[in-house]
Parts: C-alpha cells; structure tokens; sequence
C-alpha cells in the first residue's frame, strides 16, 4: 500500500464540487469514500478536514445542505452543487488546468536554446 | 477566487456569531450518521462489529476535534474567544470592587489631567493655523535693548528695504494697530482695529464668510475708508446681522462702510476688532510715515516664496537688515543692539503660552507616571493573589498567550473606563485652563476636545493596558511544577517582585517631591508679587480713563503742521470737559482728591520717548536713556498715593506760557543724574521719535521727583518716566484718579455717570481700583500657581495611598514571619519599629532622589519666578520636611497592624 497523502489545502474544495457534479447530491460520508477510491486510497478524509470545508463551501454559497433518507434508510444531510458552485466548478477547473500545465512545464526535460 | 463566494463566507460566519447554539446537534447528527455509515461498510468487508465501528472511529481522525474543527469555521472564533475573556473580566472585577473603583480612579485622575491639557496644547500650540498654507507665514520683529525695546515694529522705509532685498519673501503685508471710537446710538466704544496694505488677506491667506476682503485697490490716498471685521466682533458686537455690509458706521467722526466679515482666525499681536485700509489715518498716508525711517509703526507679517525655505529666508533678512544699518547709522543707535528676528507665525502666536504649557505638560506627565505606578503596584499586589487561580488555569491547559490576553482584556477595560470617566475630568479642566490660556494665546477659542484629543486619551489607555499586562506575573509552561510544589504562599514574596513594588514607591516619592518643589516655587512667586508695592500708598483709589482723542483734521489736509493746528485747537476744548468731571466728581461724597493725567498710574501704555539732560554725557556703550511721557495735574500725585521724594508738586501756575517744568520719577531721575540732585536741572525730551509727535525738544527744569510705581506688570522693574504738567502739554489721552476716604469702588457708578454725561460718545475705560488692577497683574500667576500646585497635591495623595498599600501588602505577607519574631521576644514596638524603618528607608530614598530632581528640574522654572531663587533653600526645605512628614504618617498605620499582629494566632492558622 502506498504511503498516504494529506488532502492539500485548497485542493479538497475542488475536489468535492468535482464529486458533487459527477455524482448529484451526497452525503458527506459518500463524498469522502468518492474522493478516496478515485485516489485509490492514497488520500485520507479525517472527518476535522472534511467537514469544515463542506460547511465552508455552504456559507460561499457553491453548494447547498439538505436532510434526506440515505439509499439504506438513515437520515443523512446531503449536499448538492448550487448553480453558483457550477460557475465557481469551471473557473476553479480552468484555473487549475493552467497551473497544471505551468509546473508540468518546468519538470519536461529541457531542451536547448537554439 | 470568487470575490463573491468570499464576501458570503465572511458574512455567514458574522451571522454564526449570533445564532443559537442548536446546530451543535444537526453537526453531532451528520457525524454520527457518517460513523455509522463507515462502521456498516466495515462490517460489509467482513470486520466484526466492534472492531468495525473501532476502524471507523480511528479514520474519522476524533469525533470532538471533528467538531471543534466545524465550530470554528461556522464563525470567528477569535471574536468568541474575546468576547468570552470580556464577559469573565466584568465578573472578575465586579467582584474586586474596591481594586476597580481604585485604579479607575487613579487612571481618571492621570488620564484626564493629561487630555485636559494636551487638548490646550494642541489648541494652542500645535493645530495648524485656520489661515491657509499657515505653515508658511512668517513673522518678523524688531527689537532693542532696554525697556519697550522687545517689539518696536518697523518703519515704512524699512519694510520696503526688506521687501526688495529678500526674494525668499514672496510678499509682505503692513499692518499697523489702530485704535477707533466706534459711535452708536447706543454709547460709543471703543474698537481695536488693524490698518492693513491691501494684500493683507491674501497673504494671511484670509477668506471672507460674508462680503469681501481688503485688496490692493483699497491702497493709497483717494478711496474710500473701508472696514472688514472680524468674525467674532461681527457675532458680539452685531449679533451676526447679515446686513451690516454696505452700511455706514461712524469711527472717530469718519463714516466708514463695512464691506465684508472675515473668517474666524488668530490675530496677532493684538486681538482686534476689525481691519480697514489706511486711508482712514491721514497720518499712515502723510511723508512722515512713509519717508521716516524711525516712524516705526508697522507690523510686518509675510509669506514664504514658493520654493524658499525658513533658513532661506533668515539669511536673506539677516543680510538685508546688517545693509540698512551699515547704509543709516543715524536711525539704528549701535548702542542699542537693533536686531530682527523671522518666525513662524505659528511660533509667535504660541510664544508667550509655549512655556507655560509645556510646564503644566510636564506636571501632568509625571502625575501620570505616578498613578500608572501605582497602578502597577497594585496590580502586582492582586495579581498575587490571583496568582493560584492562574496557575490552575495554566494547569487546565491555557496558554501564556491566553492567559496573557485575558489580563490584557480585563486591563483594557480598567483603563478604558479610567479614560471615559477622565475624559469627563478633562471637560472641566479644559474650561478652566481656556480662560488660563486667553490671557496668553489668541488661540485659545481653538481649543476643543476633539478625536485627536480622545485618540490620545484611547492611546493613553492603551498604553497603560498594554505596561500593566507586562507588568503582571503568568506562570511559564514548564514551571507550573515546580510553583505548585512549592506552595502558593511562596510567590508572595517573591523577592523581584517586592524590589519593583519599591523602587515603584520611590519613583513615586522622587517625582512627588520634583512636583512639590515647583509648585512651591510658583507659589511663593505668587505670594511674593502679590506683596510688591505698587508705588501707589493708599489702595482707596479709582482711575477712570478717558481717552479724548477725536479732533478733526481739515479736509484731506496730511502735512503735520495742519494736523498739529487741528490737535491743538482739539485739546483745548478736551481740556475744558476733563476740569468739567473733575470739579463734578470732586463733589461727590466721599471723595479725597481727583487728579488728571494722560493714563492712569499702573497702565503702561504711553508713548516712549528718549530723553537727554544738559551737561550729562552717557556712558561709553550706554543707549540713550527712554522714558515713558505723560502728563499730571497739580492734583494728580496725591490723589494716586505717589509720594513726592524731592522738590514740588506741580502748582496752578504751570500753565501754558510759564517755564516748562516737569517732574521726574525715581527711575528716571537715578538713570539721568545718579547720585547727583536733580531738582533745577534741565532735561529735554530729544531723539528721532520727537520728529514725529507734536511734543517739543526745549530744555524743561526738573522741579521734582516722584517715587516710582509698577506700570504694565508687577514683577517688571519701574520704567522711566517724565511728567509734565497737564495744563501745560497736550493732554494726550486723559485719566482721573480719583481717591476715597473708603471703599473706591462704590465711586465707580457715580464717577462714570458723570463722565457720561459730560462727554456721551467717549468711551470710557479701566474704571478700576487699585486692588482690582492688582489683582489682575497677579491673577494668571495665581492661576498658574494654582493648577502646578494642585497636580503636585494629586501626586502627594496618589504617593500617599501608594506607600502606604506597599507596606500594608509586605506587613500581611509577612505576618508569620512577625508572629515568629514576636514569639521569640520581640515587642510590638520593635516590630513597629522594623516597619516604620522599612518604609522610612523608601521615603528617605525618594526624598533624596527627588531632591536631586528638584535641583535640576526647578532650573527651567526661572523664566517664571519672581522674589525667588529656583533653588530657594525655604521651599526645598519646606517640601522635603513635608514630604517626609506625610511618607511616614502613610507608613504609620501597616506599622500599627504590624504591632497588633498576635503571635499565638499566627502560629496556629499556618
């Protein structure tokens, strides 16, 4: 098993509207199993990371908090994108795209000046 | 970032600061439902149920930091956090009564001293001017040796010789202090007045608030008089009517128009009523003015040049000024030093306040430092006992820094109340020092207690928050150990702590007796020119003055020999009203004697002249001697009180067309003749001034000589002066001294009814007693005695209470200590003594430091004293045996319950 990562700041937001928007509306628990599996195990969710941010996402207005029966019939609060978070989804992706591509450049092998 | 997402986050967790605290339970809910979600799918992969829900626990990382975690992002919890440390200090100290109302007290008293008085010297000193870019104006001022010699003006000629030879001045404005019978239907006054060059205003960077200003085509000969006035005489005077401009008012039988009110600004160097062009004077237009370089008559105010510098133009000046006296040795007698200085106008505005305030300043600093250390005194004395409860709460797990902001928490709020309740002593005081400062500032209407004077107030507090947080004890991590082990008790005396606490009351003492000594100082100057006599020997007199000084000139006519005509034939009439009042307040009840005069004795505002006698040579570098001209009725010197040293008095037949007598006063004849007798020798009135007065240069025979009398102020030593006999000269102004077989100012009324009727439009002035003119040269003395007096009180008493609280604190750490003593055969009187000795050692500590500081400190004082050396030996000794007396009186009463403390009891509590 490899060594496990802690979530890095800023990161996890981006992480969780990107679940948000592939699956619908879920509870924290369904969140942070998602983000652990696309991981594949390599990133821990202590609920005193996890829930912060969710409540933080909620008082910016991107997602949105909602008390629902769960698939095995517990109550459980879902979260869900609001149509604020979709926008804030884009420009996050785009903005980490760039970043993305920017340090991917630095490690490329070099090449020569002409 | 989404700006927009941020804005949201901050606002919802301002709300969290408000909402209830029932979300804890929806939180606990969605943890709980998350656990049991991660157990369920632990025991799906085949865990048995305990160790499931054992895994879930170890990967949710702690349900309650989980929480806290959450709390904290739902609002600002630094915000919680202090206001929860807010809540606990109002607990704490509603529960330490005594030690609030203490301590706020003594920061009141410190606190609002100190805003009471910056407030003035912002006021006074420090707010920019109201007259735009004031910063850059300037003040020039000629000055002389020997008496009236401080500020002599300029001359026309030589304001144009500065204003050609100094470009660092971009330009100069003239003006020329003037003094106008105002004529109402209602009685005439008089009005302060300034005759000013067209520029004026806009140097002085002066704007109107109704009508207009003065401007360059109000110069010269051939227009019309004008009159701007002030914006506080416009209120007094004319109830702000906004149609007084374009009216006609009558000054000196002149009609004069107001053409405008101009804002509210600082005058200088006298307060005045109102300004107008000089065309009003004929004689500011005449050749003499204009062409005479010793006419010196006008106040130069300039501005900087745009790019020129203060030191620019210092140099400029200095080297115009040594040109003109170099080019005109006979206008600058090199004997009499003739300088010129360039100021700020801002500094000569505060000049004569500057000392005094910085001095009342200072007094209010070290009461300040006194009660901040008393303060810290205390604070050190509580904090030992609230040290086990710190302890314990650094034993829970709060850290320096929460313990440390708790005390700064509940320190700011004391001192913050001590700021409110002193900003309220402050409002007060303020009144008070106004009317202090009135006397020297014309900017004493500026002073308020506005946010940069209740920003020094908060930064006071602050301070003070800040020194006693510093000041107090918080245990370390890491020593909590070894604190409990040794028992709280130990603390106590922890041996740093006491050398603070004392070198605190010395500091205390020290400062104490600096203030003492210069209160006592001020004090003695107070009493000992309160004792100075006037020179007058009877207090039962009442001067009148009565300045007749109309006459018309003919029309338009400037040269002196017309105007002279006119002031003669003017004088004439003047003559006949002044023997009219005299002969009819003669026969008022009660009335000794009434005498007539060009002033009134103890008024020193007369024209100077030079005076030489026949056969006297001066003194190799000696000036040529001044004296101050007036005239005096046969009568005039008895009924002031004056005694007559030598010769006569002046008799019914020094009338005009008779030898020219005059009499000398003591001053003068000592100046002109030294030992030599001066009765029949000749003196004449000489020198450039001459030139320009109707008076005449003849020789006059000295027939007497009189005793001198303190004119202008108390602590000044006599001017020269020379009478000549009233029927004989121009009357020059007019004054009745009237004197009374008891209580002159009953006369008052009666007297100045008669003077009314006699002359209705005359204004009438002083109507004084000699007492009330004393006083008043004494008043701002006192005044002054009286505020440095009662902070160097304030100091003693907050002193007091401060030794006192020490030893009280030592005596009751110590009390087994003395139970132990006692047991083993020391009696009270020796543990008595011991405490006694202990504080003692502190008082005779501080007396010696503080006696040092005296030494030094009294030295700046100088300038201010009168009949009394800085270090007058009455006065040191006087404050330190006081001093001492009090010291050991407040070290009396912990000796006491020192000496009662009971052995056996002792021993069994501990």
């Amino acid at each position: 098993m490899s060594p496990k990562l802690e979530v890095q700041q800023g990161t996890l937001a981006l992480m969780i509207l990107k679940t948000l928007e592939g699956l619908g509306p879920l509870h924290g628990y369904g969140i942070a199993r998602r983000i652990e599996e696309i991981s594949k195990n390599r990133l821990t969710l202590n609920y005193g990371t996890l829930y912060p941010a969710l409540l933080k996402l909620e008082q910016e207005g991107f997602i949105a908090a909602e008390w629902r029966q769960s698939e095995n019939n517990r109550r459980a609060k879902f979260y869900g994108l609001t149509a604020a978070g979709r926008k804030q989804l884009a420009r996050e992706t785009r903005e980490w795209q760039q970043t993305a591509d920017l340090i991917a450049a630095f490690f490329a092998p070099k090449r020569e000046a002409p | 970032m989404s700006i927009l997402g941020t804005v949201r986050g901050a606002l919802a967790r301002v709300r969290g600061l408000f909402t209830s605290p029932d979300r804890d339970g929806e939180l606990r809910e969605e943890l709980q439902a998350h656990l049991d979600m991660a157990t369920a799918e632990n025991i799906r992969r085949g865990m048995d149920p305990n160790e499931a829900r054992r895994h879930a626990l170890i990967a949710s990382g702690g349900l309650t930091v989980a929480s806290e975690a959450v709390r904290d992002q739902r609002s600002l919890p630094w915000v919680e956090s202090i206001a929860a440390d807010i809540k606990y200090a109002f607990r704490t100290l509603r529960n330490a009564r005594a030690y609030t109302v203490v301590v706020v007290a003594t920061l009141a008293l410190g606190i609002g001293a100190n805003t009471a008085i910056f407030s003035v010297v912002r006021g006074v000193l420090l707010k920019p001017l109201p007259n735009r870019d004031g910063d850059r104006l300037l003040y020039l001022r000629q000055s002389t040796d020997g008496p009236g010699g401080d500020n002599i003006s300029f001359s026309v000629p030589e304001v144009t010789d500065i204003r050609h030879g100094v470009p660092a001045l971009g330009d100069i404005a003239e003006y020329s202090p003037f003094t106008f019978t105002l004529e109402q239907s209602e009685g005439s006054t008089r009005l302060s007045a300034g005759l000013v060059t067209g520029n004026f205003f806009e140097i002085m960077g002066l704007s109107p608030v109704l009508g207009r200003v003065t401007r360059p085509s109000d110069d010269g000969p051939g227009v019309p008089p004008v009159m701007v006035l002030t914006q506080e005489y416009w209120t007094t005077h004319f109830g702000a009517d906004p149609s007084i401009v374009g009216k006609q008012v009558k000054l000196d039988g002149r009609s004069v128009t107001v053409i405008g009110v101009v804002q509210a600004a600082p005058w200088f160097p006298n307060q005045v009523d109102a300004l107008l062009n000089m065309v009003i004077s004929p004689h500011h237009l005449s050749a003499m003015m204009i062409q005479g370089r010793t006419h010196r008559m006008t106040e130069m105010i300039a501005r900087l040049a745009p790019s020129a510098t203060l030191q620019q133009a210092r140099t400029e000046v200095a080297s115009t000024y040594a040109r003109m006296l170099h080019d005109h040795t006979d206008a600058y007698d090199p004997n009499a030093h003739y300088r010129v200085a360039v100021m700020p106008f801002k500094e000569a505005l505060g000049e004569r306040a500057s000392f005094t305030l910085w001095l009342l300043m200072s007094a209010a600093a070290f009461v300040l430092i006194i009660s901040a250390a008393n303060v810290v005194n205390l604070t050190l004395m509580r904090g030992v006992r609230r040290e086990s409860e710190l302890v314990v709460r650094a034993a829970l797990g709060a850290g320096v820094a929460r313990l440390r902001r708790l005390l700064l928490v509940e320190n700011t709020l004391l001192t913050l109340m001590g700021a409110i309740v002193g900003v309220g002593i402050a409002l007060g005081g303020v009144r008070l020092l106004t009317t202090l400062v009135a006397r020297y500032s014309a900017r004493a209407n500026e002073i308020s207690l506005d946010y940069v004077v209740l920003g020094f107030a908060l930064a006071l507090a602050i301070v003070l928050a800040l020194l006693l947080s510093f000041a107090a004890f918080i245990p370390r991590e890491g020593t909590l150990a070894s604190i409990v082990n040794a028992g709280f008790r130990r603390m106590a005396g922890s041996l740093t702590r006491q050398r603070l606490q004392r070198t605190l009351v010395v500091a205390q003492i020290a400062v104490s007796v600096v203030l003492l000594a210069g209160a006592g100082l001020l004090t003695r100057t107070m009493v000992q020119l309160s004792e100075v006599s006037t020179g007058l020997k009877t207090e039962q007199v009442l001067t009148v003055q009565v300045p007749l000084l109309k006459f018309s000139a003919p029309n338009g006519a400037t040269d002196n020999a017309s105007l002279y005509r006119a002031i003669m034939t003017a004088d004439v009439g003047n003559k006949a009203r002044y023997d009219e009042m005299q002969r009819e307040i003669r026969a008022l009840p009660g009335v000794m004697d009434v005498g007539l005069g060009s002033t009134t004795p103890l008024h020193g505002a007369d024209a100077v002249f030079e005076v030489k006698a026949q056969d006297q040579s001066l003194a190799v570098g000696e000036a040529v001697p001044r004296a101050s001209y007036r005239t005096a009725d046969p009568e005039y010197f008895r009924a002031a009180g004056i005694p007559l040293l030598a010769g006569r008095a002046f008799q019914a037949t020094d009338r005009p067309g008779g030898a020219r007598v005059v009499i000398l006063n003591r001053a003068l004849a000592e100046k002109l003749f030294h030992d030599e007798n001066p009765i029949g020798k000749q003196v004449a009135l000489t020198g450039e001034l001459l030139k320009f007065s109707p008076l005449s240069g003849d020789w006059r025979t000295v027939v007497g000589v009189v005793g001198n009398t303190q004119d202008g102020s108390l602590d000044a030593p006599p001017t020269p002066a020379m009478f000549s006999p009233f029927a004989q000269e121009l009357a020059l102004g007019g004054a009745l001294v009237i004197r009374a077989d008891s209580n002159a100012d009953r006369l008052a009324t009666a007297a100045t009814r008669i003077v009314r009727r006699v002359v209705p439009m005359a204004a009438i002035e002083h109507v004084l007693t000699i007492a009330q003119i004393k006083d008043q040269s004494v008043a701002p003395r006192r005044l002054n005695a009286e505020l440095v007096s009662s902070l160097g009180l304030l100091a003693v008493i907050i002193a007091t209470v401060g030794i006192a609280g020490v030893l009280a604190f030592s005596v009751s750490t110590r009390t087994q200590e003395i139970g132990i003593r006692m047991s083993l055969g020391a009696d009270s009187g020796r543990v008595q003594r011991m405490i006694l000795g202990e504080g003692g050692l502190l008082v005779v500590i501080g007396l010696t430091l503080g006696m040092a500081g005296a030494f030094f400190a009294t030295e700046v004082l100088r300038g201010l004293l009168f009949g009394v050396a800085p270090h007058d030996p009455t006065t040191f000794v006087g404050v330190a045996l006081g001093m001492a007396a009090v010291g050991i009186g407040a070290c009396w009463i912990p000796a006491l319950r020192a000496a009662r403390i009971d052995p056996a009891i002792t021993m069994r509590s501990s």
